[in-house]
């Protein structure tokens, strides 16, 4: 079942016990961004914060609708109870198909409008998530709309956005992500302004859609239509030729422009750490703010995992992962992006492993922009979703010399990672690490050394006896 | 009464006392508190030296808030940009006006 709209996705997440309704005032000053923080510290549930002091009643603020596993299986509408495992392979099954979005002429996302002088981007509650952040972060939990002025491709990303004037913005899309790409080939060439669209509080499949990969040229409309298993239903912006989901809750359409620039950042990004990306980002000149009656911004105030951003990346990054590396002829068997590695480490388990196999999956991270950091490869005998067995085979068997394979590179690395130092980051330099934690393939069978658990030590009649007579021995199932 | 601010440097030893070019955060509570301006003012670590002035807060580009302010007299207040193309370092482009 495809949830219509955010609130939709909210009163699913009530009935499961997910969501909790904040009532009392709470300071969008930091305020807020503590309470939700702290929550996510303890895997807590979404917040919807009803009352925000100096805002009009019935003005909200949702933190985290898709932090939890049981929040992403009841958004793509699976049992609150579903495995990682499963919500990955659901998702894996559902992320080529394609249904194209149905263009409406009205929608609730365009029940109030501002234009031109009336534009007053501080009428929306935009919280100051963390101390020391550079602004107040209107847009975490986003879709930035764009679009190909020459072959009509709209791309649809996740970036970050704080309020600089009362019709300004700035931003800070990483200089090597697709709307960057977009601007630099389409739009500084011609010193035009790029027209953008900042889309908050859609139904959660959308956003997650925004944080897929997907090439260059794909619409994440088609896609999120796919996912969801219902078309999305788009509506032209009041004041740019671009398309938005009709039923968001806040829309910000603007111009990046070409020729200005001020301050963005820094901000406690998803990392973990307010790392010093700051002041080489992008400016937004508004020109319409539209929102429904009552908005809910949707916020995820981003920090320590877990948070919306390491869940739902783990997801949709993880599963992309997986299609590039059969695409690069890898044997995989199965990509995890463990939330507590911020997509900075994924663990890839193969069918046939040993060096050049590892160097393969190298080879895929570091092709083009670079957001990984470490990699380790298992055997295929080792569930890569489960971290215990990953660190087991990683401590036991990548050779601490041979094991170990680094590839450098400069103008397309994570500006976020926070290892890095201040020059590293602004010339985007960095490297990337394979840790290979199989056996070398051209070991002798007999020579490999045989795991020492009970599924792999003992004859099938030893370990039938014992499964049958377990609760004989006094014994009772793993808790 | 005087008003505060904040600013962001990269590191407080780029900060020079005497005129500076600066974005600054109007700290003042409301719903249009952190709203940026782009001033030519005069600062000094020193508040007695800038007896009208403002007080100025100081945080580095990885948000770290300076423990001591400095008094800012604002002089002129410019548009809120500077010429520059989008991520181009913002304090580079602000070094050539």
């Amino acid at each position: 079942m495809a949830f219509n709209d955010l609130r939709e996705y909210i009163a699913a997440i009530e009935k499961s016990g997910d969501l909790v309704r904040v009532k009392r005032e709470v300071d969008w000053d930091m305020e807020l961004g503590a309470v939700c923080r702290r929550n996510f510290e303890q895997s807590g549930p979404a917040l919807l914060f009803e009352k925000i002091k100096d805002y009009p009643s019935g003005y909200a603020i949702l933190n985290g609708p898709v932090a939890t596993w049981r929040r992403v299986a009841i958004a793509m509408g699976m049992p609150h109870d579903t495995s990682i495992r499963e919500i990955y392979a659901a998702y894996e099954e559902r992320r080529d198909k394609k249904i194209a979005p149905t263009v409406v002429k009205s929608a609730p996302c365009q029940e109030n409008v501002m234009t031109g002088s009336n534009v007053d981007v501080y009428k929306l509650p935009a919280p100051m998530v963390h101390d020391g952040d550079g602004g107040r972060y209107i847009a975490t939990w986003d879709i930035i709309v764009t679009k190909d002025p020459e072959t009509g491709w709209t791309n649809w990303g996740m970036y970050r956005f704080m309020t600089h004037t009362q019709n300004m913005l700035t931003g800070w899309p990483q200089a090597t992500s697709q709307l960057a790409l977009m601007m630099k080939e389409k739009f500084l060439p011609r010193k035009q302004p790029m027209p953008v669209a900042i889309v908050i509080g859609c139904e959660s499949l959308c956003h997650m859609v925004a944080t897929d990969p997907y090439r260059p040229g794909e619409n994440e409309a088609d896609y999120a239509g796919g996912l969801r298993g219902a078309s999305v239903e788009l509506i032209q912006c009041k004041t740019q030729d671009l398309m938005v989901p009709a039923h968001a809750e806040i829309v910000i359409e603007g111009e990046v422009l070409p020729d200005r620039i001020a301050l963005d950042g820094p901000f406690g990004e998803y990392p973990g750490y307010r790392s010093g990306t700051m002041g080489e980002g992008v400016l937004v000149q508004i020109t319409g703010i539209t929102h429904r009656k009552n908005p809910i911004l949707t916020l995820t105030t981003l920090g320590i995992p877990p948070d919306d951003s390491s869940i739902a990346a783990s997801l949709t990054a993880g599963v992309a992962m997986k299609r590039g590396l059969k695409r690069r002829g890898v044997p995989v068997k199965e990509v995890y992006v463990p939330p507590a590695g911020v997509t900075h480490l994924i663990a890839v388990s193969v069918e046939r492993g040993g060096n050049r196999v590892a160097r393969q999956v190298l080879d895929f991270f570091t092709a083009r922009r670079v957001m990984v950091s470490k990699v380790i490869v298992v055997d295929s005998d080792v569930d890569a979703f489960d971290m215990d067995q990953v660190i087991h085979a990683f401590a036991t068997k990548c050779h601490p010399g041979r094991g170990i394979t680094v590839e450098h590179y400069e103008g397309r690395a994570n500006a976020l990672t926070p290892c890095y130092d201040a020059d590293e980051r602004r010339r985007l330099k960095g490297a990337s690490v394979v840790f290979d934690a199989t056996w070398p393939d051209d070991w002798e069978p007999e020579g490999i050394p045989v795991k020492s658990s009970f599924e792999t030590t003992y004859p099938d009649a030893i370990k039938k006896k014992v499964l049958a007579e377990w609760k004989s021995y006094g014994l009772g199932e793993k808790r | 009464m005087k008003k505060e601010y904040v600013t962001f440097v990269r590191r407080l030893r780029d900060l020079s006392e005497g005129k500076e070019l600066l974005f600054i955060k109007d700290l003042t509570p409301g719903p249009r508190k952190y709203d940026t301006k782009l001033v030519r003012a005069n600062i000094s670590r020193q508040a007695d030296k800038l007896p009208d002035g403002d007080v100025l807060w100081i945080r580095s580009e990885t948000g770290y808030l300076h423990s001591e302010p400095w008094a800012m007299k604002i002089l002129e207040e410019l548009p809120p940009y500077v010429p520059g193309q989008p991520w181009q370092d913002l304090f580079v482009a602000m070094r050539q006006l």
